[in-house]
């Protein structure tokens, strides 16, 4: 619902501009304007350095649909990260209900915070911990030996599910509290009053609550989703020898090579992917609306 | 943005009818009872969950073994290491000092940011909103490499100046996210409300519009601080010899390897973060309630 | 706040200038020698200079550090293979090793290698050299094999390791089909040794502390490793570890000191460098910390008999069988890598 705040006072744009403004200069210095020597970059044969030539040329981002191997991986990562993003935003929504109906008081922003704690923590020590946890004769196993009579060992550790559990770990505080930001802002009278006129649970969560808590959900679900896909931190120490994804293989052209332009070029492939993604997403919520 | 077409507060009560079925109140009363222990349950499973690896962390802290086998032998020894280690405890410190001012200067300019794309329809608003997602999406070698280039040819260079820079621009994405899904969840007949009553501008901010948000303000500058806190690729290439960021330390002991003197501080800082934000919420509240 | 950050900065910046002239800029690994705090408090007792350190996680980081930060650094430690990248990127300039005593007891061959001696000039001191082969965990892996193609034996799959290098990988295939790591004629042989291989492994590892764990808690029974290391995790971790050097042949490296085009401290830099190959240094690096094996032939002989560099790897015998890295070409770096890449992304 967009209405004009403005009338009254003039220009929208100016008025628009003096608020995000400063954002947006501080984002341009500091990050587009770095990002566009990159962009130009991507379209280099060579980084230039003193002694070499170098020209200009579309090959690395032709190399995307020559090789097969960047495509796989492509779509290897948007499915992770599509799936770490379904788990998180199933698994927060209960967790940040509770919170945000049920729960009262200072219990509720005492939970609040301890949420967002883990966040806090170092990723890189996190991701060592799950190490501990997940390997045989970790953790899981020892629980599991106490509680069931067989030897049994899991092995989860250098394993798909491992980089799922790890990424799930890293993203879930986004999809809580974002749900949390919505759902609390809910009018309590409205469920009450859903309810007085017989409303079932079901309904009132299918007809009121998720449609209400809808943005949060969804940007919990592009906090998530966005990142993910590039994650190159989980893979490599979760999923050993299954962890190559896009953000390791980009990694590769700037620590193992020195080909920034491939680099430079996947990134911006994968950066377009993923605005199409949302861009396609937004319109097909649009249309359901409707 | 997005319409919601679900019922208002004004239409539900003129639809209220005054015969409207009573609900079996004792049948909803046991199921909801049901439900609610299931959901603190939950709750319990997932904090369980968040804290699972952090728990493994602070254990680790205080093995003997440098090599973080088990069984178990308790030891204070890398504590003590720690507080000889100079280096460790003043990247540390420079680490909170650094997302303290990333927390402050990102929410304020994503809170303005964020209000401006509520209020305002203007051109090229889309354009901008889609901006916010090259930090997020493209990974942060890239971003941090195209950072360490332009600085360098610019002379800003490197250090805790340029750390500061992009730290602030990778924060901001996420709080004018996390902000614009509350204002979403907002409605703007307050704002106009207000406006209708003779307030100006600025008294709507502040009276009306921000203590509405505060939990969605909240949420952004902790995200904010986590996003920097947590920061290791670019603050990697960023930093200054010498002065260097914890992740920054650590990142580069993954390399050599690392001791429990990095879990002893990872858990040193978690707890006083735990107790800091105990603390916090005891005296002030941000529930946000209305 | 305000008043601490400026304040800080401020500090920062004037104690930076100041304590310019004195101090001597080294990038190199972190934990590889350099910066080892004990040596750093002998040399500035010594010397004066005060040493300050910058890190790298790779090669490809180091020349990148570099190229940006020119006159940035006084020394820089850059793998013998990498000299020539280095050398035709105009960041390294030729050191006169006049006041440098120790360089004449390098060994000769290291000393006038082609990869660091350029038209008489010398463009990087030799500092250690090492062999990347691998290493057994003797209590789950006998006998002890003496051939490399034990990585490939099926009794240990899903305990195998390696490191996550598209070069180390291509060679040690290379090693395995018979061939020339520096000049590998039949890549497809090489490819299918190394899908073999990814069925093999249990994960990578990409630090000493990453193996000696995975070997501890049972992950790896046998994995590439380096020389020096597993040294270390012998004497220094107490882990049940055997080096081996097979039949086949290892893979040898040559690490090198050079100064910098830009430098600031030439006179500090050479100081530090004679340091490094000062048998005095050496002795006590590899008896406190573990250290691969020094070029300096007096360093050498200087150390305990059993000393593992020198009982085992001063062997003549063995020292043929290993082949050290020539330089790469860019473009090969870049194929190797692909083809690594695809490796790897097949793995299931």
């Amino acid at each position: 619902m967009k209405f004009a705040l403005s009338s009254p006072q003039g220009r929208p744009l100016a008025r628009a501009m003096t608020l995000a403004g400063p954002a947006y200069v501080w984002l341009l210095l500091a990050v587009f304007l770095p990002l566009s020597v990159m962009l130009f970059y991507s379209f280099m044969s060579d980084v230039p350095t003193s002694g070499g030539t170098w020209s200009l040329t579309f090959q690395n981002y032709l190399t995307f649909f020559d090789e097969p191997l960047y495509r796989k991986l492509m779509v290897r990562s948007l499915g992770l990260s599509a799936q770490v993003t379904l788990i998180c935003t199933v698994l927060g929504f209960p967790c940040a209900y509770m919170l945000a109906k049920v729960i009262r008081g200072r219990t509720r922003e005492a939970l609040f915070l301890l949420i967002i704690l883990p966040f806090w923590s170092n990723g890189l020590v996190r991701i060592f911990s799950w190490n501990m946890v997940l390997r045989s004769g970790g953790l899981v196993d020892w629980l599991l030996s106490h509680l069931w009579p067989w030897t049994v060992s899991t092995d989860l550790m250098f394993s798909y599910p491992a980089i799922v559990i790890g990424l799930v770990h890293s993203y879930l505080p986004y999809s809580v509290l974002t749900a949390y930001l919505s759902l609390q802002a809910i009018d309590d009278s409205l469920i009450e009053a859903a309810r007085s006129m017989g409303a079932g649970r079901l309904t009132i969560l299918r007809r009121l609550i998720l449609p209400l808590a809808m943005p949060g959900m969804l940007a919990g679900a592009v906090l998530t989703f966005v990142p993910a896909v590039g994650a190159f931190m989980e893979p490599r120490l979760l999923g050993g020898r299954k962890g190559t994804f896009i953000g390791t293989v980009i990694e590769d052209q700037f620590v193992a090579v020195f080909n920034w332009p491939l680099g430079a070029a996947l990134s911006f492939t994968l950066l377009a992917l993923v605005l199409a993604i949302l861009f396609a997403g937004m319109r097909l919520g649009r249309r359901r609306e409707k | 943005m997005k319409q919601d077409n679900t019922i208002g507060p004004v239409e539900l009560e003129s639809q209220a009818v005054p015969n409207a079925p009573h609900t079996p109140r004792r049948r909803t009363w046991s199921v909801g009872a049901a439900l609610g222990a299931i959901g603190y349950g939950y709750v319990v499973v997932m904090i369980g969950f968040l804290y699972l690896p952090i728990l493994v962390m602070a254990l680790m802290s205080a093995n003997a073994s440098p090599l973080y086998e088990l069984p178990f032998h308790f030891t204070t020894h890398w504590y003590q290491a720690l507080a000889e280690d100079g280096g460790l405890k003043a990247a540390a410190l420079r680490s909170i000092e650094i997302a303290l001012w990333t927390t402050l200067l990102s929410t304020i300019l994503g809170v303005m940011a964020s209000l401006a794309f509520f209020r305002y329809d203007f051109a090229g608003k889309r354009f901008l909103q889609a901006m916010l997602f090259p930090p997020m999406a493209i990974p942060w070698l890239i971003t941090g490499t195209a950072m360490l280039i332009f600085f360098f040819a610019i002379g800003i260079g490197r250090g805790l100046h340029a750390i500061l820079l992009g730290h602030v621009a990778l924060a901001l994405p996420y709080v004018i996210i996390v902000v614009g899904a509350r204002l979403r969840t907002f409605s703007p007949e307050l704002e106009l409300a207000a406006r209708s009553l003779g307030a100006s501008g600025w008294q709507i901010t502040w009276r009306v519009t921000l203590p509405a948000i505060t939990p969605g303000v909240v949420a952004g500058a902790l995200f904010a601080f986590a996003v920097s806190f947590d920061q290791f690729v670019v603050s990697y290439f960023l930093s200054d010899p010498g002065e260097t960021t914890l992740p920054v330390e650590i990142y580069s002991a993954i390399r050599k390897g690392f001791t429990p003197e990095i879990n002893a501080i990872s858990t040193i800082i978690i707890v006083v973060s735990m107790g800091t934000m105990l603390i916090v919420s005891r005296l002030y509240r941000f529930g946000g309630e209305q | 706040m305000t008043c601490v950050m400026t304040c800080t900065m401020a500090t920062a910046a004037l104690t930076s200038f100041a304590a310019h002239a004195e101090d001597v800029h080294v990038l190199n690994w972190k934990g590889y020698g350099t910066d080892e705090p004990w040596a750093l408090k002998e040399f500035e007792a010594k010397t004066g200079y005060h040493v300050v350190n910058d890190f790298f996680n790779s090669e490809q980081e180091m020349l990148t550090k570099l190229r940006t930060n020119p006159g940035a650094y006084d020394v820089v430690m850059v793998n013998s293979a990498f000299n020539q990248q280095a050398r035709e990127q105009n960041l390294l300039q030729p050191i006169d090793v006049t006041g440098m005593p120790n360089v004449a007891d390098l060994n000769p061959k290291m000393r006038h290698s082609h990869l660091l001696e350029i038209g008489g000039q010398s463009y990087g001191i030799p500092w250690v050299w090492g062999v990347t082969s691998f290493a057994v965990n003797d209590t789950k892996v006998h006998p002890v094999p003496d051939t490399i193609q034990a990585l490939w034996d099926p009794a240990y799959k899903g305990h195998v390791g390696m490191r996550d290098d598209a070069i180390e990988a291509v060679q040690f295939a290379a090693l395995a089909t018979g061939q020339n790591i520096n000049d590998i004629k039949n890549l497809d042989a090489v490819k299918d040794k190394l899908k073999a291989l990814t069925g093999q492994l249990k994960t990578f590892w990409s630090s000493e502390n990453d193996w000696n764990q995975y070997v501890a808690s049972g992950v790896f029974y046998i994995s590439t490793y380096w020389s020096g290391s597993a040294a270390r995790a012998r004497n220094k971790f107490n882990l049940p570890v055997t080096f081996v050097i097979p039949k086949e042949g290892a893979i040898g490296w040559l690490d090198s000191l050079s100064i910098p085009k830009g430098a600031h401290n030439v006179a500090g830099a050479k100081a530090f460098i004679n340091t490094m190959i000062d048998p005095g240094f050496y002795t006590q690096w590899d008896s406190r910390v573990g250290a691969p094996v020094s070029a300096n032939v007096k360093a050498v002989a200087a150390l305990p008999a059993n000393a593992f560099n020198r009982a085992v790897l001063a062997n003549p015998a063995v020292q043929s069988r290993i082949q050290f890295q020539e330089p790469i070409t860019d473009d090969k770096r870049k194929a190797y890598l692909q083809l690594w890449q695809e490796i790897k992304a097949q793995a299931d």
